[in-house]
């Protein structure tokens, strides 16, 4: 399936000033004429070797270095404006790209029968090979997907095999964006305490159900609570949740694998064992806090001083939090897991009980690629598919260099920078990091370390 | 009603098969309340087959006991025998308006029939979004007409609340659960499921949808694949009443291909006010799409006032109850006339 390399003009347009993107751009340099234009699959991000050779890493070390690299100037690469060819899995239709996560990426779909919109997580058993534990933590959460099914989880909807091209297609409930790319996008990185409350109660929804079934999901933090078009949050990512045997005679776990910063002290402090359900429930406390003062209650520039200061348990909450809040972070936060609220104890407090009045705006969903709306990002394709006549296809295929594309970004950063918009063009990275909202590694997004 | 309809399946005696509903996992019967005799459509949903979609049934009986309009369907009464959810209501006798089209009005109903279905189905429809709710599923085969030419629509098992929280909605954004057989009746802004939502202005569209099925005698994009029929809506493609004024006769004549159209469909024309009121119901813009209520003072529903009666203008059809009668040996004769003709009742949509 070799087929054009490169994204529209108007994805690259918006995407380049992003590192990511640049690495790609460089990494896709092969010609040394104008006359050839690159293939490679579109879906692959990879070097200018074979993207199957999988073992490319080995083969660097044998490469001389100075033969490796080229230097070509930035007219002579091209790039060729990928045509939008409906490509279908299953009875799918393929979208664009809504996020990336260390296991794959995130794509938008629609159903062609029900024409219910849907979010594919593409997996390939050859990147996961080199994460460790990558393959065990999939299958183990397909195996807990399927047998799950409630309001606040995200819902396997289904689940497609490539074995030719070792994927796989776990296509679930459509998503709009994270919590946490919400935070990111707004401008105190926080909710008002309304808008907080409601997605709070969600996800004591979503936790009791989790834990009535006997599951620890160990990685709450806003990156992973989705939420749909209506509104409705659903907690993801149970790519290191364990579930409780059925003859166990308490919630006790070993092993602690979820984002550092939402680690609870007994982890931190590094016990042997602890219990399970206590360990969700500061993590979710960590995220309340966090969604309602934009700070988080620990943080240390390395992993060691942060789970230093975890491990102590001591922590502020800022003047303006007041009660009730107040009392049920410290409730939920508290060092020792048996003082530590239950599920029904934060059901009961007076903030839960009570919805805070509602004081200001609540905080967007933030676009994607300057889509406000999130609309379908299928409908391109279909247009194209139905409407194209498909012989003119060979005329009209468009061809744009490198030096082009940087010409036409500096243009716009320009005129961006003269319209005062300068605080948003230097926040793109950040934003678009945010957007991933598929993180199996949780070591690699480390939230509380970036802030000393 | 009066009398009183006990919830217990021993009163009532299944007659026939009258079809079925709800994509084959339910049928609806003919049944007789032995205390008075009285026929009545029984809706049997077998537990076994609906699985997933028990809420959808749940939800409709919750939703139509609580609604009470002459032109929304009554549940007289609901309960459980054996394996089934049984629901009781009312005889509508003439069937669907899809029985009627698929059996009599393959072209398309007479004018003065849509208008008068039309007028009784906006009417339940203000009744609907008055209490809050958005229909999403108004279409010919949820149009039921009784013996009398009372309009009575159904369906509601995909209505959605616009109050969430106690608070009226701006812009809803559910996608309906098992609404694939309803799909080419839905609005634009629905099938589009972004940020934007939809209101229960998207109803308004399905009711241009049902006036060009009613007057057509099939939906628009009847046959089309899914995927097509979206981009079209998206693309703003608006589907029109099929007359001498829309279908030009040369191209038809000279192409020859397009035998679907007939002459009856080139020499008929519509009113003005009812091609009007059709491009009216497809407002792109949601916002200048018209209410139900603003629909119904609109000048075609004047006209109509001297109109017959439904039941004449829906002649050559004749009402069940009249081709049944009332006395027992026509009856059992009918059982077996239906099992003989199982085939054409079966074909039709008899959704209570």
């Amino acid at each position: 399936m070799s087929r054009d390399m490169c994204n529209t003009s108007k994805s690259l347009d918006s995407e380049s000033a992003d590192i990511s993107d640049q690495e790609r751009e460089v990494t896709n340099v092969i010609f040394n004429s104008k006359d050839e234009v690159n293939s490679i699959e579109d879906e692959e991000n990879l070097f200018i070797n074979d993207p199957n050779n999988a073992d490319f890493d080995d083969d660097l070390e044998n490469l001389n270095i100075a033969n490796f690299f080229h230097k070509v100037d930035s007219d002579q690469i091209i790039y060729q404006k990928k045509k939008r060819r409906l490509k279908l899995i299953g009875k799918y239709v393929m979208g664009d790209l809504l996020g990336e996560g260390a296991y794959g990426k995130v794509k938008d779909m629609l159903d062609s029968e029900t024409l219910c919109r849907r979010a594919v997580k593409i997996l390939k058993q050859r990147k996961l090979r080199r994460i460790p534990n990558g393959e065990l933590n999939v299958q183990r959460e397909i195996k807990l997907l399927k047998k799950l099914k409630h309001k606040n989880l995200i819902n396997l909807v289904d689940l497609l095999y490539n074995h030719e091209k070792e994927k796989m297609y776990l296509i679930m409930e459509y998503c709009v964006g994270s919590l946490q790319g919400m935070l990111d996008a707004s401008p105190d990185k926080k909710f008002p305490q309304y808008q907080a409350h409601d997605y709070f109660l969600q996800l004591i929804d979503g936790l009791e159900y989790l834990h009535s079934m006997r599951v620890v999901h160990k990685d709450i933090k806003p990156g992973n609570l989705l939420l749909t078009l209506e509104g409705d949050l659903k907690i993801t990512d149970l790519g290191v949740a364990e579930t409780i045997d059925l003859f166990a005679k308490d919630d006790i776990c070993y092993i602690g694998q979820g984002s550092p910063a939402f680690q609870p002290p007994e982890i931190a402090n590094g016990l042997d064992c602890f219990s399970g359900f206590k360990v969700d429930i500061w993590s979710s406390g960590v995220t309340l806090y966090n969604i309602t003062t934009g700070l988080y209650p620990f943080e240390g520039g390395t992993i060691f001083r942060l789970f230093e200061t975890i491990g102590k348990g001591d922590f502020d909450i800022p003047n303006d939090i007041a009660e009730p809040l107040r009392s049920l972070l410290v409730g939920m936060l508290r060092k020792d897991p048996e003082m530590r609220f239950s599920l029904r104890q934060i059901r009961q407090h007076a903030w839960f009980i009570s919805r805070p009045p509602c004081s200001s705006p609540p905080v967007p969903i933030p676009p994607l690629r300057d889509d406000a709306l999130h609309k379908m990002t299928v409908f391109p394709y279909l247009v194209e598919h139905y409407y194209h006549d498909p012989n003119e296809n060979s005329s009209d295929v468009q061809y744009f260099t490198e030096h082009e594309l940087n010409e036409m970004e500096k243009s716009r950063v320009d005129s961006e920078y003269s319209n005062g918009n300068a605080n948003q063009s230097s926040s793109k990275h950040n934003r678009r990091r945010s957007k991933k909202p598929v993180s199996c590694i949780s070591v690699k997004n480390f939230p509380g370390c970036n802030q000393s | 009603m009066q009398t009183i309809y006990d919830a217990k399946i021993s009163d009532y005696k299944t007659i026939s098969i009258l079809g079925h509903c709800f994509d084959n996992k339910a049928m609806v019967h003919l049944a007789k309340h032995l205390p008075t005799a009285e026929l009545v459509a029984i809706k049997k949903f077998n537990l076994d087959k609906i699985r997933e979609d028990i809420e959808l049934v749940e939800s409709e009986i919750i939703l139509t006991r609580q609604l009470s309009h002459p032109n929304i369907i009554p549940y007289i009464t609901s309960f459980v025998a054996g394996p089934e959810v049984c629901v009781v209501s009312p005889l509508m006798a003439y069937g669907s308006c899809r029985d009627l089209l698929t059996r009599h009005f393959s072209e398309g109903l007479l004018e003065p029939a849509i208008i008068l279905i039309l007028k009784d189905v906006l009417s339940a429809l203000i009744y609907i979004h008055k209490k809050g709710y958005i229909h999403r599923a108004i279409r010919a085969s949820h149009i039921l007409v009784s013996d009398t030419g009372q309009i009575c629509l159904t369906g509601l098992r995909y209505a959605c609340p616009i109050i969430k929280n106690g608070k009226w909605q701006r812009a809803i954004h559910s996608f309906p659960n098992s609404t694939e057989k309803n799909l080419n009746w839905l609005s634009p802004e629905l099938l589009q499921q972004n940020l934007q939502g939809y209101s229960e202005k998207s109803d308004i569209y399905s009711i241009g949808m049902v006036i060009c099925e009613l007057a057509n005698g099939s939906e628009p994009f009847a046959g089309m694949a899914k995927t097509l029929m979206l981009t079209e809506k998206v693309r703003g493609c608006t589907p029109q009443l099929l007359d001498r004024t829309t279908v030009p006769r040369e191209e038809t004549i000279e192409c020859g291909g397009d035998t679907d159209i007939s002459a009856n469909v080139l020499d008929r024309r519509f009113g003005r006010d009812l091609h009007e009121l059709v491009s009216l119901c497809f407002h792109w813009d949601v916002d200048m799409r018209p209410s139900a209520s603003q629909l119904l003072s609109h000048s075609v529903f004047k006209a109509v006032k001297k109109a017959p009666p439904l039941p004449e203008l829906l002649k050559p059809a004749l009402p069940l109850s009249d081709r049944v009668g009332y006395d027992t040996e026509e009856m059992e004769n009918f059982d077996a006339l239906a099992k003989m003709s199982q085939l054409e009742i079966f074909s039709c949509e008899w959704d209570f």
